[in-house]
């Protein structure tokens, strides 16, 4: 029985496209998992997103020609996963997030009490980050991911690089006031 | 170094504390295993996300077997809308021409139809001799009552004259 060339031809293209995609988890399902770890705070939500985003890959394959800058393109996709993830669930209360961070932060050469305390202040931090609004924090997010760029900041959000600037101003001054605002409650 | 948007930071100030938990959250290890256990759901992801998927056998030769199809729904809608536009004549103008019917001003009155005569000058008018004269009052019809009633000349002294019948 021959094989139609068509059909071996099939097969090589998918080939292909698994081992580019492979490539694509390899290099970036770390950089992704960080990105969606940042917004959701939760080890198994993150991974779910990092999944998620590459199943989407799978499925829009043949734009993968196109897309002139991988990571970014990816990091767009989880970015929109995450947030209307986030968008979904409710908010978080802090004692999870101290729960949590206490648990995958690098606890190397601190006392379980000092490790419970930066957790403790970790996670009155991000609720601070909460209060920002939502363009001001998102562009705070991005921009702790010292891989990013403004430009690619930018390519991200879809909006211009003097707007992730002026963002960035504006949610550091917020962040200032809440903070130095919290201390003086104390 | 790149240009990173964390160089636009004062470093000293009250936001940097805030900064430097997103950042140290933002750079947490991924977890052990991450890439085996992505790669293991793709393998096992289905891989048509299409509402229409073409088919497989025609992949190949896409080209122009999509060329062809894409000039067959344009004869295919075109000819639909030739063949409505062929069917359907529009309709002849009106020879009559219906004038509206004019109603009043809002808010006022209309003449409901009615015609507009000439006003004409009236004629002599010929008053036919009295024969019978009525009780214009109750006072005149209780004495014209009476009058009946007691058979005297009461309703004569009244001014009303019984009612006569004319003799054939």
């Amino acid at each position: 029985m021959e094989i139609p060339e068509s059909a071996v031809d099939e097969q090589d293209r998918m080939q292909a496209e698994e081992a580019t995609l492979a490539a694509l988890v390899s290099q970036y399902a770390g950089t992704l998992y960080r990105v969606a770890f940042s917004v959701l705070r939760n080890p198994a939500d993150a991974e779910d997103a990092v999944q998620e985003a590459f199943i989407r890959v799978l499925r829009h394959r043949d734009m993968l020609a196109e897309v002139r800058d991988e990571r970014v393109w990816l990091i767009r996709i989880v970015w929109n996963i995450v947030l209307d993830r986030k968008r979904r669930a409710k908010t978080r209360p802090e004692t999870d997030d101290v729960a949590e961070l206490a648990r995958v932060l690098p606890s190397k050469g601190l006392s379980a009490e000092e490790l419970a305390s930066a957790a403790q202040h970790h996670a009155h931090v991000l609720g601070c980050v909460e209060q920002l609004p939502a363009k001001e924090r998102e562009v705070l997010m991005l921009s702790a991911f010292e891989e990013l760029s403004s430009v690619e900041i930018a390519s991200v959000l879809n909006i211009t690089e003097s707007s992730v600037r002026s963002r960035l101003f504006r949610a550091r001054n917020l962040m200032a006031e809440l903070l130095h605002h919290s201390r003086s409650l104390r | 170094m790149k240009p990173t948007s964390q160089n636009v930071f004062a470093p000293n100030s009250v936001s940097g504390d805030g900064e430097a938990t997103l950042r140290l959250i933002a750079n947490l290890p991924a977890p052990e295993g991450l890439e085996d256990r992505v790669k293991a759901g793709l393998r096992s992801a289905p891989r048509t996300g299409r509402v229409l998927q073409w088919p497989t056998g025609l992949r190949s030769s896409s080209g122009w077997m999509r060329g062809v199809a894409a000039a067959a729904i344009v004869f295919v809608v075109a000819g639909g809308g030739w063949g409505i536009y062929s069917r359907v004549q529009p309709t002849p103008s009106a020879r009559v021409i219906v004038m509206p019917v004019r109603t009043g001003a809002a808010g006022g009155f209309s003449n409901a139809g009615a015609m507009r005569t000439p006003q004409t000058l009236n004629g002599p008018v010929v008053v036919p001799p009295a024969t019978t004269v009525t009780p214009k009052s109750k006072v005149d019809q209780k004495a014209a009552k009476s009058a009946v009633a007691s058979g005297t000349n009461a309703g004569n002294k009244a001014g009303i004259q019984p009612e006569t019948r004319p003799t054939p």
